[in-house]
């Protein structure tokens, strides 16, 4: 399968510590990626690397081909930060059209898609003041999925959204990957796994599994995935592979 | 670059925030310019109250002089030096810092246009707005003028063409200005508020205070004299605003600098505020 985004021995320090210990992973064209880990494991500091934000210390990280970083990457990726970025005293649709009229060949239209898309048709209307934590993170998203990117990595994007709502955001995101998007989702709940075609697993700046969920789980002896954390990590404190 | 200014536009356009800053200033402008004059030219009968508290004695003609048609130029700019300034300074800094505060510049700088190209999309919004701002303030005017002349059948004299481009380009300038100060903090804090405090203290209290002390200590006065706010004080000075130590004055006008001096000035702050501005987005980093 194609390669969307390449990451070989990246080193990352954040003040006077190393955030991420030479870290190699290729995630794959038309597809979803979980990257998975505990809160403080460097999630978002790989995904900051992949969107070039991030000063590295070492190591090459290549998105479609070209250096994380470089101007013409901007329009092709799509980056959902953790905490929400729109304007609280505009409205959700507002927010939406705001950044399409920031690229060529985005319309309004495609803006009231986005809303849609992330079930805030109904609240496109409102300030975004007034959402709920959950609603205005989708509206974020929405703003995020505007410019309809071939690369998207959404930082936590279900985080504090109901199971029913989950569970849409899911479908969506699947449908974005079978129509040849590539998606990196990071989460610090197990239970998303099973949605991803391949898993990151990451533990204070190292991985600890890189594969599909079948055989994460079956290398680790367990169809529960907080099991198969577990055990991956002892295995390796074990062996004394990560350090 | 044009999807930027357009993008921008949209944003302050249904942005609450700057209908009620520019509408503030249109108010001021002619409470100060026209109501409050007017009510002290109309009860101005020779006695006391009302009248010679506003006016201090000045004659009823000279006021009434000050309100017709031919005055609307200088009367546009008399109160930017203080509170016209001031609010768009809030405005240009609340324009930028805002974008920090609800981390939309991090999603724009990264997966948007150019970050120059955004910062120069809000730029060119921002000044789009102060020209509109600065016509719609000077047809107003002329409307409280005309009016005024008619209640008092007087002559209407048109201003001159002359009279008024300079009235409109010298508003132009001292707003610009503090404008581009505001939106230089806003981008140097990083967000709005402390921009806006830091912006309002400077304006209104430390010039004032700096200026009170070299009036006791000399050579701190080669200093006042090239500060913004005697710059955009004197350009109104030198147009014709009435100066402050005339009781009747306006507060912020002075006649420190020459109109040149002054206008030279405020074109070297503005380049300095700008070039600061968008140095300082190009350079820094994206924080989370
Ligand atoms: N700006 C920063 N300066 C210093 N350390 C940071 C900074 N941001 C994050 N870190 C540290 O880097 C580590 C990884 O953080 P992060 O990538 O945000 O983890 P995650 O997204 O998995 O919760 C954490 O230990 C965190 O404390
Ligand atoms: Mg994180």
């Amino acid at each position: 399968m194609e390669t969307a985004i390449e990451v070989r021995n990246l080193v990352v320090e954040r003040g006077k510590r190393r955030v991420l210990h030479g870290l190699t992973c290729s995630i794959p064209r038309g597809s979803v990626t979980g990257l998975l880990g505990p809160s403080g494991s460097g999630k978002t500091t790989l995904m900051r690397a992949i969107v070039g934000v991030q000063i590295v210390k070492s190591g090459v990280v290549t998105v479609l081909g070209e250096p994380a970083g470089t101007p013409r990457l901007r329009h092709k990726i799509g980056y959902l930060t953790q905490s929400p970025s729109v304007y609280a005293d505009l409205t959700v649709r507002e927010n939406a059209r705001y950044f399409a009229s920031l690229y060529k060949g985005i319309t309004p239209a495609d803006a009231d898609n986005a809303v849609e898309m992330v079930g805030l048709g109904d609240a496109a209307n409102q300030l975004v003041a007034t959402l709920s934590g959950g609603q205005r993170a989708r509206a974020s998203l929405a703003c995020t999925l505007v410019s309809r990117p071939e690369v998207l990595i959404l930082d936590e994007p279900t985080v504090g959204q109901d199971p029913v709502l989950r569970d849409e955001l899911w479908h969506q995101f699947r449908a974005m990957a079978a129509a040849g998007t590539t998606l990196l989702v990071s989460s610090h709940v197990m239970d998303e796994a099973s949605r991803c075609d391949r898993l990151l697993l990451i533990r204070e700046g190292a991985l600890i599994a890189d594969d599909t969920p079948d055989l994460v789980r079956a290398s680790a002896g367990t169809n529960d995935l907080d099991a198969a954390f577990l055990h991956l990590i002892r295995t390796m404190e074990k062996t004394g592979v990560a350090s | 670059m044009i999807a930027s200014v357009r993008a921008e536009l949209l944003r302050l356009g249904r942005w609450p925030t700057t209908w009620v800053l520019c509408g503030t200033w249109l108010v001021l402008n002619l409470t100060f310019g026209y109501v409050f004059n007017y009510l002290s030219y109309r009860s101005d009968d020779g006695g006391g109250g009302f009248a010679n508290q506003v006016s201090d004695g000045a004659p009823a003609s000279t006021l009434l002089a000050q309100l017709m048609p031919d005055r609307v130029p200088v009367t546009l700019v008399q109160g930017m030096p203080m509170f016209g300034g001031a609010l768009v300074l809030i405005l240009g800094a609340l324009a930028v810092g805002s974008g920090y505060g609800w981390g939309t510049w991090k999603t724009v700088f990264t997966t948007g246009p150019r970050r120059v190209t955004a910062m120069g999309g809000t730029l060119g919004a921002l000044g789009i707005m102060l020209v509109g701002l600065v016509v719609v303030s000077f047809i107003l005017d002329l409307v409280a003028a005309f009016t005024v002349a008619a209640a008092e059948s007087q002559p209407t004299t048109w201003p001159t063409l002359a009279d008024s481009a300079q009235g409109l380009g010298a508003g132009l300038l001292i707003c610009a200005m503090w404008m581009a100060g505001g939106v230089m903090l806003g981008t140097l804090t990083r967000g709005p508020a402390l921009a806006v405090g830091l912006g309002l203290v400077w304006s209104l209290v430390v010039e004032n205070l700096l200026r009170g002390v070299a009036g006791l200590l000399g050579p701190l006065e080669t200093v006042t004299n090239v500060l913004p706010g005697t710059a955009a004080g004197s350009i109104a000075g030198a147009i014709g605003a009435v100066v402050q130590s005339d009781p009747n004055g306006t507060p912020g006008v002075t006649t420190v600098l020459g109109g040149t001096a002054a206008a030279l000035l405020l074109g070297g702050y503005l380049l300095a505020f700008l070039a600061a501005s968008l140095a300082l987005t190009a350079r820094r980093d994206v924080t989370t």
